[in-house]
């Protein structure tokens, strides 16, 4: 799923003070919402919960299926499977499962003591019902049913027992179905029709929609009949909470301005200055969730010039200095990543040697190339040609720290010859510039829950567009011993067999210099102290409040 | 401004035939009507020139990962394959029904949605312009003809309020009010408290624009023979900036009003979504950022028409206030 964070509506000025914070910090994150051990939950109160995401036009997750949609519908629907911290897939809606000996069919056995809130049972006709939901093109899923592109149909064995049938093996299946745009709906819900289901989904979750206020809020209250936690939640039966009140308040500072004065408890979407204020005054806990699939990544497009040339992308890549960049804009809350996946992904592969910054190295690389006379800038010229990087950005997916990173990016590579051009773009048109390919380099997240990400972004199958112009090969990547590696892993039902392939397939594009790692898809929340037993779902880092309760 | 006014400061008689006002009222309406299409032309011309693909806005906009079937489907439902000049004029066509059509994100009718806002964004314009007036004339009526010092001291005061932007105040206001005094919340809550500096946000920006104009008639009028009678009879001075002078004072700022609503609702789009309040301003900044173009051009539109009616209005109650006008216009 491609992600919007926040339009960045504030630019900051970030000194250049660098906040040495202690690597310990960096890496420990904090773990928001572990209790003291003498303290016992307290049932009662309405957490209130400040949005920077955009808000959802529908609040049903199969609809489209974006990150905002994620957050929300994480308090009220629930998966088939889970994720716990190590990575492993555990039992939430679905008991168990077992896939036959040719990978093409999946049995899931269901719990059979639970009810969507609305009576409705809990069964495997609701399962089919919905992955019909998901594949109807009227739906309009773009998330769920790109998930379930190998999926045939879903065949109801037993009214606890739903089985998969698949067109091929499908090793991302169970990571897949763990995610909220794949959620399990009420089929009575579904039947109302999308107008009204996008106003209040009915699922079988810890909250329930009460109502809507557009560009203002959502009013969740306690399921009280809640029986379904996934196997890693702390505690079972209905949340502590009595209610949740999600608010949509777009401006970051507000947003921190508001957790300060106390007028809402938990806070999406802080900026990277703020967390480090937060975290340094100790006055407020710090949930630090990376999202899982790929990394926060430059990608270079290779299939035009000057990038058709391996020398000249591993130029930029030596030249282009990102590491005191990332310490100082994000005051030590962002960690660099050497590798293609998110550090939350338990296959993903690291090569920090292929990103060292050598100036030197560029500077060869370019000569050897041919890129050898400058102009009066110092851009370097070949044939008349100068070395020019288009570099458009969305100012809707990257932060003001991140953009001031790019700027930083431009800098250093400028030192080598580069001429790199960034235009700050909106989504509409940044979409524009990279269908048009009037782009070098550029940046865009990816989430999704384990290593198939990988497939979709740099299998050749990928640079096909789709009818609408989008393609996720961004790099162009177009190797078939990469093929061949991604498409085996995704059908392979050998675990050791499917990570030695992924790390073969990571070992191959990092050392092609297709793209630079910067840092995990940053995701973190600020939650006052008096909120407790709150924490992120493993699956896509959304955060999940059914343990929670606010301590006196 | 003459000093053609009655030497008392009282209205004059009006003797403006009944046909005049009428052809002034005629006028008036035409010339809101071709405000109005000529908004309307331009919002669908201009929205054309941006990249972004409408059929995409609906299925989920940009980037969507829609099937050719789909944007077909839909390219014929919303009669995007037609040309554009159909397209405009089928537009035109619904807009005199009075029909705005229905949001390409939302999938509900635009009417529906602008009527769920206006509310919130007209209450707050109404409240910044009706603080920003307080403010305003308090201010000009402290510091003219007080001596050097407090017209320098008001002068600077309204150049530095008209130059602040809406953001930056916003932001210096939560720091203080919230943050610092805890006194008024950073994000509005639907109650009084919560409209306070928002309100505040708007009104000191506009409030040294109001004062601006309004010294300049004030000392103007302070000039005039009728103050030097007035004050020949023993007048106080407050009693001759309350009595005399402040209706001359008011004069350019409720000519001022009708753009300053306009201003405000502009200032809306920053002010709602800092201070995180459901309204226009808000729904065009989404409307925008999705090329959701029925919603763009319903609050264009609309914005346009409280302009054209706040515009009729002031011109009218400039009449009450300033006879001369309506003279001059029955001369």
């Amino acid at each position: 799923m491609r992600t919007a964070t926040p339009p960045a509506r504030r630019t900051r000025a970030i000194g250049l003070i660098a906040v040495a914070l202690a690597g310990g910090v960096l890496l420990a994150g904090c773990q928001a919402g572990e209790a003291p051990v003498s303290e016992e939950p307290v049932s009662g109160g309405t957490l209130r919960y400040a949005s920077g995401d955009a808000e959802p036009s529908c609040l049903d997750p199969h609809v489209g299926g974006n990150y905002p949609q994620a957050l929300l519908a994480s308090q009220f629907l629930e998966s088939l499977v889970s994720r716990d911290e190590s990575g492993e897939i555990i039992p939430w809606l679905a008991e168990s499962w077992e896939a036959s000996a040719d990978g093409l069919s999946w049995e899931f056995t269901l719990r059979d003591d639970v009810e969507f809130t609305d009576g409705t049972p809990f069964d495997a006709e609701a399962v089919k019902v919905n992955m019909e939901h998901l594949k109807d093109p009227a739906t309009q899923s773009s998330t769920g049913y790109l998930a379930l592109g190998k999926v045939d149909r879903v065949e109801v064995v037993a009214s606890d027992v739903a089985r998969f049938v698949l067109t091929a093996p499908d090793s991302a299946l169970l990571e897949s179905l763990s995610q909220p745009w794949l959620a399990i709906e009420s089929p009575a819900g579904l039947a109302r029709g999308m107008e009204e289901n996008c106003q209040a989904p009915i699922g079988t979750g810890a909250f329930v929609v009460d109502g809507w206020v557009k560009q203002e809020r959502v009013s969740l209250v306690r399921n009280d009949d809640y029986v379904s936690p996934p196997a890693d939640a702390a505690h079972d039966g209905p949340a502590y909470l009595e209610a949740i009140d999600w608010r949509f308040v777009p401006d970051a500072a507000s947003r921190y301005a508001a957790l300060q004065g106390g007028q809402v408890d938990v806070i999406d979407n802080p900026q990277p200055d703020t967390i480090a204020a937060a975290d340094e005054s100790g006055a407020f806990a710090w949930l630090d969730a990376p999202r899982p699939g790929a990394s926060n990544r430059i990608e270079l497009n290779s299939s035009q010039a000057p990038f058709d040339d391996e020398r000249v992308r591993e130029a930029f890549i030596a030249a282009a200095a990102v590491d005191d960049g990332i310490d100082a804009l994000y005051f030590g809350t962002a960690a660099r990543s050497f590798s293609a996946l998110s550090s939350v992904e338990a296959l993903a592969y690291s090569e920090p040697a292929l990103f060292e910054t050598d100036l030197e190295r560029a500077d060869a690389l370019l000569d050897e190339a041919g890129w050898t006379e400058r102009d009066d800038d110092g851009t370097r010229m070949k044939d008349g040609a100068r070395l020019v990087l288009r570099f458009p950005v969305s100012t809707n997916q990257s932060v003001p720290a991140e953009q001031s990173l790019f700027e930083q990016v431009q800098a250093a590579a400028k030192e080598a010859g580069f001429d790199v051009q960034i235009s700050l773009l909106d989504l509409s048109s940044w979409y524009g510039a990279l269908f048009a390919h009037e782009y070098e380099i550029v940046s865009a997240p990816y989430t999704k829950v384990g290593p198939d990400v990988l497939r979709i972004l740099y299998h050749s199958d990928s640079i096909t567009p789709a009818p609408s112009g989008y393609f996720a090969n961004l790099a162009q990547v177009n190797n078939p011993e990469i093929d061949a590696l991604l498409a085996s892993a995704a059908s392979t039902s050998d675990p050791a067999e499917r990570a030695a392939q992924y790390e073969q397939a990571q070992r191959l594009i990092l050392g092609g210099h297709y793209l630079l790692p910067l840092y995990d898809q940053q995701n973190s929340f600020l939650l006052s102290p008096k909120v407790q037993g709150a924490r992120a779902l493993p699956t896509v880092s959304t955060p999940s409040f059914s343990d929670a309760w606010l301590a006196e | 401004m003459t000093g053609r006014s009655a030497g008392t400061g009282v209205p004059a008689p009006r003797r403006g035939a009944p046909g005049r006002a009428a052809r002034h009222l005629a006028l008036l309406l035409g010339g809101a009507v071709f405000v109005l299409w000529a908004v309307a032309t331009l919002t669908f011309f201009a929205i054309r020139l941006i990249p972004g693909d409408p059929a995409q806005a609906i299925l989920g906009g940009p980037g969507s990962q829609a099937s050719q079937e789909a944007l077909d489907q839909v390219r014929r439902d919303y009669g995007l394959d037609q040309p554009l000049v159909v397209q405009y004029l089928a537009m035109l066509g619904r807009l005199v029904t009075g029909d705005l059509g229905t949001s390409y994100s939302l999938k509900v009718p635009v009417a529906e949605l602008l009527g769920a806002q206006i509310g919130g964004t007209l209450l707050l314009a109404m409240c910044s312009l009706a603080t920003a007036w307080v403010l305003a004339l308090g201010l000009s009526l402290w510091s003219t003809g007080r001596g050097r010092v407090a017209s320098a001291l008001g002068q600077g005061i309204e150049l530095v309020a008209a130059a602040l932007p809406h953001f930056w105040l916003a932001a210096v206001l939560i720091a203080v009010f919230s943050t610092g005094l805890g006194w008024f919340p950073p994000v509005a809550t639907g109650t009084p408290a919560g409209f306070v500096l928002p309100v505040t946000t708007l009104a000191i920006p506009l409030a040294g624009f109001l004062a601006q104009v309004m010294r300049e008639s004030l000392l103007d009028a302070m000039r005039q023979p009728f103050v030097v009678s007035a004050r020949a009879r023993g007048e106080s001075a407050l009693g001759i900036r309350f009595r005399h002078t402040i209706r001359h004072a008011a004069l350019p700022g409720i000519s001022l009003s009708g753009w300053a609503l306009g201003w405000l609702l502009s200032g809306a789009v920053v002010v709602e979504t800092i201070f995180a309040m459901p309204g226009l301003g808000r729904t065009l900044l989404q409307a925008v950022t999705l090329r959701d173009i029925p919603v763009v051009t319903g609050v264009v539109l609309l914005v346009a028409l409280v302009y054209v009616v706040m515009t009729v209005l002031t011109d009218l109650v400039a009449r009450v206030a300033d006879p001369r006008l309506a003279q001059e216009g029955a001369r």
